[in-house]
């Protein structure tokens, strides 16, 4: 990190509307990606990212080391996430979703819907790696930043959700060749 | 390579990530080369990668999403106004923000003086002090200059008008030399003066620079008391000075010998000396010496030498006003004078006139005289500085004499007080005198008696001992005082002389007194009212008294008599001897009293003797037997129910609040733990 995101960071700590909403411009979207791999749904991760932006304008105070301050926007997004996802575990599921497995569809699109279910059977730390990475391209370091983890501990985790997609979408996979 | 290949998924997901350092490539792809397996998940995982890329990105948010966000947050935060952003902006100004903590803490500060009731204003106000007591300062310092500057002219004229008069008129022994230097020193300071703006010590160095030794005397004098190195300059003014020195010294006539050397070497005399000798024959006196003023202050520096220095004081007093009116009002009165002598000599007018004339002639020369002789005594004032030397010998206080002064208690029993009173009484002669008796007689029949007497000191020891003959002594006690007299502390030298001796006795009847030794013992026998007659006759015989007795008898037939005896320490031991004729002696036990330090008469000393006689009684108490026992038996151990009982009682009654907590906190805990379970 450098001196003058650091500055920004401290700046948006201390008030300065301007350097918070260049850090809107800058970290919404990681932030949206960690909130998509917790819901796997696009409105209810926007919802969430500007709930938790407005939250951390409110509670901006509490970062003391301004160098914390992208993990901390992550937590709260991450929280917020979190909520969302409690309070949609209550009510049952739609039916509709049960439904399109049962109408005619593409390959791809079998695909399509076989991965998201095995992103869905990820465990919450890999989908979150997975969607930073391939949402924005992120290299490891960044990710590494956001979710608070060592190099080590992002390849592993990585190497494991690649895995483990890999081996459950192997069979579509093959029919897809 | 081991490690790629357990970890390739790790290497694999990197290497498509673009994660991989190029060492870290080569290496993999090393593997990749050697091991099919791998290979396999490597193609899968290209693949994998492909598929995510193309999949994920359909749920990558549209670029219009920053500004949704932003726009979003605009709208939830509005903007604040202009002068509140200001506010804002300026206050995250680290400068603005240590201005704004300074001021609150200064506010505070102000806040807590207004309460504390501190007036704020101190540190102004004293800064104006200063600078007044500053500008106050300056011009006094200037003014005696400019003031000397134009009035020692005029001063220093009349004053050497005046010493030329004098001088014709009464020169005192030591004049001659004194006054020329009084006249350099009145000098001296006019030509100091035109640059007397220079500070205070500048003027004394300068005094030193006019080198003469009289002047180096003076400048030592003027460093060891910087306030009167102005003393010189104003030496032609009027000045009385005197000086009080108390000493204390070890001979009074050798210190007397010594200041009037003093005196001689300061060209100055003893002018008066008065002594007076106390009752301890030490000497205590006062000397009045003369010495020139300006020779004063290394004059008392002489007399410190000369013993310790009690007390000292140093006064001048300004005569110069009324010295110079006086000197005016004279030259007056001289005219005058000189007029009427001229209308005298021309002899006009009549008799009575002339009479007037004369007369009036007379009251003005009385006054010229009156005026001339107060100008002297002032002259010779102001000449001479009086010095007066209270001395005292060291050890003023010391006693002239002891007094000894002894004082008398006497305690006595007696069997006949009365008696014993007279024969006191009839002690008295001139040497003996008795100054209070007192004789008692309460109700019950019990007499005392006090007196106080006088006894000459010579006569004392023998008076005593004959009175302590009387009776029987209870307490004798003397106490001896010495009373300095003329003063206090000690002495070696002083006499002590025996006082009076005050003696106060106590009669008082033998019945009154404690008994040296108590006995109590008990009798067992079988006929108990018998046995206390037969003991009461023993005790007659042994020359004892029967002071108190009681008999009872209880329903169980057992009888108890108390008897109290009080025999002379002589007799005692027949008397316990007889009593084992009467039955079985018991529990004897003794108690002696001995009064140390006094000597008694032990052989007619009382011992009480306190004596129990009792039966055993004969009926076999019901108490007792098989019935009876078991009877105690089971009282007890439904007594010994009860109490465990109770004590159970207690414990529950100190722990179930306890329990009950505990239980009611499990169950809540437990209550919690469920419902969580069954939510998620």
């Amino acid at each position: 990190m450098d001196s003058s995101e650091r500055e920004q960071y401290r700046a948006a700590i201390h008030g300065d509307r301007e350097a918070f909403e260049m850090i809107i411009r800058t970290h919404s979207r990681t932030l949206f990606a960690i909130a998509y791999s917790i819901l796997q749904n696009r409105e209810e991760a926007e919802d969430v990212v500007q709930d938790a932006l407005v939250r951390a304008w409110k509670t901006r105070w509490r970062v003391r080391d301004p160098a914390k301050f992208p993990a901390w926007l992550a937590t709260v997004a991450r929280h917020r996430a979190h909520d969302i996802f409690r309070k949609r575990r209550a009510v049952p599921f739609p039916p509709e979703t049960i439904e399109t497995n049962e109408t005619e569809i593409t390959n791809t699109e079998a695909v399509d819907q076989q991965l998201h279910t095995a992103l869905a059977a990820l465990p919450e730390l890999h989908r979150a790696a997975l969607t930073l990475r391939y949402f924005e391209e992120l290299d490891y370091r960044t990710i590494e930043n956001t979710l608070g983890l060592s190099n080590g501990a992002l390849r592993g985790i990585l190497g494991r959700a690649l895995a483990a997609l890999r081996k459950q979408l192997r069979p579509a996979l093959a029919s897809l060749e | 390579m081991a490690t790629i290949h357990n970890e390739i998924d790790d290497w694999l997901a990197a290497d498509v990530h673009g994660d991989l350092s190029k060492d870290e490539r080569s290496a993999l792809h090393a593997h990749l080369v050697e091991c099919a397996t791998c290979r396999k998940a490597n193609e899968e995982n290209k693949v994998m990668n492909k598929i995510l890329e193309e999949t994920l990105a359909q749920e990558k948010p549209d670029p219009a999403f920053e500004q949704r966000m932003l726009a979003g947050f605009r709208g939830r935060i509005p903007q604040r106004s202009g002068l509140a952003r200001l506010l804002v902006d300026l206050m995250r100004l680290r400068p603005v923000q240590i201005t704004a903590v300074a001021a609150i803490l200064l506010a505070l500060v102000q806040v807590g003086r207004v309460i504390t009731g501190e007036r704020s204003t101190i540190p102004r106000s004293r800064e104006y002090y200063a600078n007044e007591k500053f500008f106050r300062q300056q011009p006094s310092q200037v003014a005696p200059g400019i003031g000397l500057a134009g009035g020692l002219d005029k001063s220093d004229e009349l004053a050497a008008g005046r010493s030329r008069d004098l001088s014709l008129q009464a020169p005192p022994p030591s004049l001659p030399a004194s006054r020329s230097d009084f006249h350099e020193n009145a000098k001296m300071p006019a030509t100091i003066v035109a640059p007397a703006k220079a500070a205070q010590p500048e003027a004394a160095e300068m005094l030193g620079r006019s080198a003469s030794p009289e002047n180096l005397a003076r400048v030592e004098v003027a460093e060891q008391k910087p306030a009167d190195a102005s003393a010189p300059v104003l030496a032609n003014r009027k000045l009385i000075r005197n000086a009080t020195v108390q000493l204390e010294i070890v001979s009074f006539d050798d210190a007397l010998q010594r200041i009037t050397a003093f005196a001689n070497e300061e060209h100055g005399y003893v002018a008066t000396t008065s002594s007076e000798k106390q009752a301890n024959g030490k000497l205590r006196g006062e000397v009045v010496v003369k010495v020139l003023p300006e020779k004063l202050d290394r004059f008392l520096q002489k007399l410190r030498g000369l013993g310790e220095l009690k007390n000292q004081t140093l006064g001048t007093e300004d005569v110069t006003k009324g010295y110079f009116d006086t000197d005016a009002r004279l030259k007056n009165a001289r005219v005058m004078e000189q007029r009427l002598i001229d209308m005298l000599k021309t002899r006009t007018g009549k008799v009575a006139d002339l009479l007037q004339v004369e007369k009036e002639l007379g009251r003005v020369r009385e006054e010229i005289e009156k005026m001339q002789g107060d100008l002297q005594y002032w002259d010779s004032q102001v000449q001479f500085a009086t010095v007066t030397v209270s001395l005292a010998e060291k050890d003023m206080e010391e006693p002239a004499a002891f007094l000894l002064k002894e004082r008398g208690q006497l305690s006595l029993y007696a069997p006949d007080v009365e008696k014993i009173y007279n024969e006191a009484k009839a002690l008295a002669s001139p040497k003996v005198q008795i100054t209070n008796a007192q004789l008692n007689r309460d109700y019950s029949g019990r007499v005392s008696a006090t007196m106080s007497v006088l006894i000459a000191p010579e006569e004392s020891d023998a008076v005593i001992s004959r009175v302590k003959g009387l009776g029987r002594v209870e307490n004798f006690q003397m106490q001896t005082q010495r009373i300095a007299q003329g003063g206090n502390g000690m002495s070696e030298n002083a006499k002590t002389k025996r006082d009076k001796v005050e003696l106060n006795i106590t009669i008082s009847r033998e019945e009154q007194e404690q008994a040296l030794q108590q006995t109590s013992l008990r009798i067992r026998t079988s006929a108990v009212d018998e046995k206390a007659k037969e003991l009461r006759t023993l005790a007659e015989k042994q020359g004892g008294r029967v002071r108190n007795s009681t008999f009872n008898r209880d329903p169980d037939g057992r009888e108890l008599a108390n008897v109290w005896l009080r025999v002379p320490m002589k007799n005692y031991f027949a008397l316990m001897q007889s009593l084992n004729s009467l039955g079985k002696v018991e529990n004897v036990s003794v108690q002696r009293q001995d009064r140390t330090g006094t000597q008694i008469d032990e052989a007619s000393a009382p011992a009480d003797i306190s004596i129990q006689v009792y039966s055993q009684g004969n009926i076999i108490s019901h108490e007792s037997g098989l019935l009876a026992t078991l009877r105690r038996t089971l009282t007890q151990s439904a007594g010994a129910i009860m109490w465990s009982l109770r004590m159970i009682g207690v414990a529950v009654a100190f722990l179930a609040p306890w329990a009950i907590a505990i239980v009611a906190v499990v169950w809540i805990v437990r209550r919690i733990a469920q419902k969580r379970r069954s939510k998620s």
